[in-house]
């Protein structure tokens, strides 16, 4: 209330004192509330933070996949890339090298004839090879889990007892057996065979023998088309 | 930023299949071992990086690892040798000679993605 012994704008002055004096006091209310304000800052913070972790797993998962479906493209891709024999082996030979981690491994094929012994038509890191199973370039048995794979079809994946093998994949062509992979060691870096192998592994089942056999079905008939081409020029030729 | 452009020596085309894939991101220029690494390297005056295996027919990784390192010129450009486990003495030699890096194989994408930054960012 403006005092009547003031001189006159005194008053207003006070009063404008008093308006800046209640806006202090507000502004002390509310500062006095901000320590509330700071801790729903932090649970905020919080939880963005823990968002962020979770995007990060989630994200490095998601790499991780990507990088295991890239190798399944990229082995399906190669092994049904040529139509020559040699080339589909070499390529099942890169997939357990540098896709698998596999030091020591054999690429088993059924004989035609009934000898119930297999050819091993790729062999790798077989030279210090002590169970005598595999010899001169044939397997005739001895072995329960490849014995079993090559009989069953089933794919195993070791430690198997009274086996040296690690993993035994059948190779199928319009669901017969005609063969196996046999993986005896792996790099020493790499333990064991991981889950994401089992993709690999069941890939190198359905596609590793169709690629090989339609090469050799291929190669076969490229060469005997060139026979009968070369028979019929020389039938034409004049004489 | 110019993408970098990257070298990659080895016989085996699944993995330069899978190159392909893992880095679209950087131009790829192919050779399949170590003499045919060098004529591409003649071509291609600015390769930024090289991927290099060890075992390779005609000339291997560490005899073409010699010759970029007395090149004075193509001596600046990283090297990353990728092997495997049983090439490991190889890679130690070729840390010595001079790559600035190696990875094992079978490697993890993000293992080898992230070698390659790291030494793309460095240069």
């Amino acid at each position: 209330m403006p005092n009547a012994n003031l001189p006159p704008g005194l008053g207003t002055a006070l009063d404008e004192l008093r308006a800046t004096l209640d806006r202090a006091a507000e502004l002390a209310r509310q500062l006095d509330a901000k320590p509330g304000s700071d801790a729903d800052l932090e649970a905020r913070l919080a939880d963005v933070e823990s968002d962020r972790r979770e995007l990060s797993t989630r994200l490095a998962d998601y790499e991780h996949q990507v990088g295991r479906l890239m190798n399944l493209y990229v082995a399906t891709y190669q092994l049904h890339a040529t139509l020559d024999p040699a080339e589909v082996q070499s390529t099942i030979a890169e997939i357990a090298t540098n896709l698998l981690g596999a030091e020591r491994f054999v690429l088993l094929f059924w004989k035609e004839s009934d000898s119930g012994e297999c050819e091993i038509a790729l062999s790798q890191g077989m030279e210090d090879e002590k169970s005598g199973f595999y010899e001169k370039g044939i397997y005739g048995g001895g072995d329960p889990a490849v014995d079993a794979t090559l009989s069953d079809g089933v794919l195993r994946i070791g430690p198997i007892e009274g086996s040296e093998a690690l993993a035994c994949v059948p190779l199928m062509v319009q669901g017969t057996t005609v063969g196996a992979l046999v993986i005896l060691k792996l790099f020493d870096h790499k333990e064991a065979l991981k889950p994401e192998d089992r993709d690999l592994l069941d890939l190198l089942a359905a596609h590793a023998a169709s690629a090989l056999f339609a090469a050799r079905v291929y190669s076969t008939t490229d060469r005997k088309l060139k026979t009968l081409e070369s028979l019929v020029k020389l039938v034409r030729k004049p004489t | 930023m110019k993408p970098r452009k990257i070298l990659v020596v080895d016989d085996s085309k699944l993995l330069h299949r899978m190159f392909e894939m893992m880095l679209r991101q950087y131009p790829l220029v192919h050779a399949y071992d170590g003499q045919d690494g060098l004529e591409r390297l003649a071509e291609n005056r600015d390769i930024d990086l090289i991927l290099l295996d060890v075992n390779m027919p005609r000339m291997n990784g560490l005899e073409f690892l010699a010759v970029v390192k007395a090149d004075a010129q193509l001596a600046k450009i990283p090297v990353i040798v990728v092997t495997t486990e049983g090439a490991e003495k190889d890679a130690e030699k070729a840390l010595a000679a001079g790559a600035a890096a190696y990875v094992k194989k079978p490697f993890r994408n993000e293992d080898l993605l992230s070698a390659i930054e790291k030494l793309t960012a460095a240069a």
